[in-house]
């Protein structure tokens, strides 16, 4: 053990907080999810809890993806120490709404008590806890939290989790003087939403950053469960940071250029007809009941004031809907994943959403008819029918 | 301390490190080597040597200076057996369902994975190479280069093609070591994507000297007889375990014993009897073979008037026995029936019943 190390080890063996189950239990629930369920590391199943002033901050980490985060505690001791997490979690969710005091013994066991319940746990040594990259102090760009929050909302399920694809593991975060654009695809279809009119001090010309998938999700959960206006976003050579309120969230960067997304953005799909979102949603659902169980294929012919929907497989027979549209062009047949088109109406919502074709052969484009602040678009390749 | 802490094939050592001053180490290294000859080690020395915060030279190459925080954390990997039954240990206290589906690992440092092959069946399963392939694309953020080390090359099949992609085109800070006694056993299109880099056995009178100085407590007897049949290999010389070599030896004596002198085949059965399945039984039977080629070996070498190069100086005289009764034909002819039992090995023919067949196969027609 190098010499800081052990001075770290010696100065930090004693610590002893007294902090309501409320505030907890909520900072505990947050964290959970990096939290690695399935390791052989054993230090990464821990908590690392610090305590300073009138403060306790809570780490966890998967060694890619760490959240740091902390409430308010009476700290009788300053003082660090780690404690298994998920058993940590389990029992403080059971424990009734009082103050628990959390008391560092020897050996790295750490008692827990709370009105008549008393309990002792094993945690690890401070020093073996992986270390943290700190905020920077420059560079912080502030994003606005419900801004982000919907833009993530709307893209994220388009992310491969194709292995092979690595540089689509993620989404693509520009960000422009006064605009913001996120981009997701996995080849087949692409969600892109830009939101223009707001203001991001410390950016200039264009500012490309790859968010990993995990992420994403995290950053979702977390922008569900806070009330902080805005998001303080930096980045350094290696990992990305977002900080929202007292919680902060840092990734390590993904490598890899993500592709050029512009080029499959159609620009003349000139057929273009309005649905209501819901009732596609639910003749595509029906339909897709009788689709091919892998490529689930349904066929879209589009004909004079209406749309037939359709599929058909040798196993389970065959269904068409039909709708009444607004269109009154040539008559055109093309086929889509079902999958992908429900997944795209899930996330725009209520409403009605626009489909943009050119030809049988070409990407459809979909969009909410009236995108007021954002411009949400959905590409998605035809399938041979 | 650093590099000069290896011992034995400098020079396999030096042409190494010379890629690393010139910044042109390979991406993806097979080390290849028997048993005990430093593979992980050296693996681990060159993770280091990646990665040292303040790197140091040493006769004006690059080497490390297992001070830094990446340094000592990488050396905390260096007793795998260690961490490994940690690791195993971490997986018995999950639950159920997660145990199922967790796979080991060994990661002291943040960007060094060690991959070890997972129990029971000890290979390297597909969930191991997947949770490679997902994380080595992250930029490393305590190091220079992210480092992944394969301490063994019994790969499930899947597992062995899902590697194929990144070991193609790896992120350009991310290096792949694969170390195997027996770089044959990969996938073809494993070894053409990698450098291998093999380390030799070293002559018996090094290994000699050099346990002089790591285990005094042995005598020189002792030491002279390890040294041989340690086959070169100098980590596995310094931990050699005597007793389970012997008696490995005195099962592999038996057959050749029931071989050669024809007696009945209750004894040899006793012996065979005792190779089971699982991952246990394969040890056991891989040190057997190991153990039955040294004698033929040794055999060889009496019968073709070079008994000085014997490695099992300790049974000479039985040798010496067993080498009148048998000819130059006859020993080749048992090698390739050996090799053959090895082959079967691998294929899981059932382990007693290949080396009965083994047996009775050599047995003179008189």
């Amino acid at each position: 053990m190098p010499v800081e190390a052990m001075a770290s080890a010696v100065g930090t063996s004693t610590m002893e907080i007294t902090v309501s189950k409320f505030e907890l239990l909520r900072e505990l629930t947050a964290t959970q999810g990096v939290v690695e369920r399935k390791t052989t590391i054993p230090i990464l199943s821990n908590y690392l809890f610090e305590a300073a002033g009138d403060k306790l901050s809570l780490t966890a980490t998967d060694l890619d993806l760490s959240l740091r985060t902390s409430c308010v505690a009476k700290v009788k001791k300053d003082g660090a120490c780690t404690i298994p997490a998920r058993k940590l979690h389990d029992y403080v969710k059971l424990l009734p709404d009082a103050d628990i005091t959390i008391k560092l013994l020897e050996n790295h066991w750490v008692s827990i008590r709370c009105g008549r319940s008393n309990t002792k746990m094993v945690g690890m040594a401070r020093s073996n806890f992986p270390s943290l990259p700190a905020f920077p102090t420059a560079g912080i760009i502030k994003i606005p939290a419900q801004v982000l929050r919907g833009m993530i909302a709307k893209t994220c399920f388009a992310i491969a989790s194709e292995e092979s694809r690595y540089t689509l593991n993620g989404a693509l975060m520009v960000l422009k003087p006064e605009s913001i654009t996120m981009v997701a695809t996995d080849g087949h279809r692409l969600a892109h939403i830009e939101r223009s009119g707001e203001k991001f001090d410390g950016v200039s010309g264009e500012m490309k950053t790859l968010v990993p998938k995990k992420a994403m999700d995290e950053l979702k959960s977390l922008l569900d469960s806070t009330d902080a206006e805005s998001v303080d976003f930096a980045k350094d050579e290696s990992t990305l940071y977002f900080r929202i309120g007292p919680r902060l969230m840092t990734s390590r960067q993904l490598t890899g250029q993500f592709p050029n997304y512009e080029a499959v953005l159609p620009k003349d799909n000139s057929k273009s007809i309005t649905l209501h979102g819901e009732e596609l949603s639910a003749a595509i659902s029906r339909v897709a009941q009788f689709a091919d169980e892998r490529s689930r294929a349904v066929r879209l012919k589009l004909e004079k004031a209406e749309l037939k929907l359709s599929a058909s497989s040798t196993e389970t027979g065959e269904s068409e809907d039909s709708m009444e549209t607004d269109y009154n062009g040539d008559a055109l047949t093309i086929g889509f994943n079902a999958q992908y088109i429900l997944d795209f109406l899930k996330a725009a919502g209520a409403g009605d959403v626009k489909l943009e074709l050119k030809d049988a052969q070409s990407a459809g484009q979909l969009r909410p008819a009236d995108s007021e602040d954002y411009k949400y678009r959905y590409i998605v390749m035809p399938m041979r029918i | 301390m650093g590099f000069s802490d290896f011992h034995g094939n400098s020079h396999v050592v030096q042409r190494l490190r010379e890629m690393l001053a010139h910044s042109r180490f390979p991406q993806a290294v097979i080390l290849a080597g028997p048993a005990g000859s430093g593979k992980y080690t050296l693996a681990l020395m060159l993770a280091k040597a990646l990665n040292c915060l303040s790197p140091t030279n040493s006769d004006g190459l690059p080497d490390f200076c297992e001070r830094c925080s990446n340094c000592v954390r990488i050396a905390q990997s260096e007793d795998l057996r260690a961490r490994f039954d940690e690791a195993v240990e971490a997986r018995e206290s999950l639950r159920e369902t997660d145990r199922k589906e967790t796979r080991l690992f060994v990661q002291t440092h943040p960007d060094v994975l060690v991959i070890p092959p997972d129990p029971p069946q000890m290979m390297v399963k597909v969930d191991q190479v997947r949770r490679v392939i997902e994380t080595i694309y992250y930029r490393p953020g305590d190091a220079k280069e992210r480092v992944y080390i394969f301490t063994d090359s019994a790969f499930m099949k899947e597992a062995a093609n899902s590697l194929l992609k990144v070991l193609e085109e790896p992120p350009e800070f991310a290096t792949i070591f694969l170390l195997t006694e027996n770089s044959g056993e990969l996938l073809p299109t494993i070894r053409s994507r990698c450098m291998t880099v093999a380390l030799a056995a070293l002559p018996a009178e090094e290994i000699e000297k050099y346990l002089a100085k790591r285990r005094p407590d042995w005598d020189a007897k002792q030491r002279a007889l390890v040294a041989r049949i340690s086959e070169g290999a100098v980590g596995r010389s310094c931990n050699f375990d005597l007793e389970t070599y012997i008696a490995a030896r005195s099962q592999a004596l038996t057959i050749l014993r029931s071989a050669l002198r024809g007696t009945e085949h209750s004894e040899l059965f006793k012996v065979t009897e005792t190779f089971r399945a699982g991952a246990e039984g394969r040890e056991k039977t891989e040190s057997l073979l190991r153990t039955t080629y040294s004698l033929l070996q040794d055999l060889m070498f009496l019968a073709s008037g070079t008994p000085e190069l014997i490695r099992n100086t300790d049974i000479g005289i039985e040798l010496r026995k067993f080498a009148e009764s048998c000819d130059f034909a006859w020993i080749a002819f048992a090698a390739d029936r050996l090799n053959e039992v090895e082959r079967g090995m691998r294929r899981n023919l059932l382990r007693s019943l290949s080396i009965d067949a083994f047996a009775t196969a050599l047995e003179k027609s008189s």
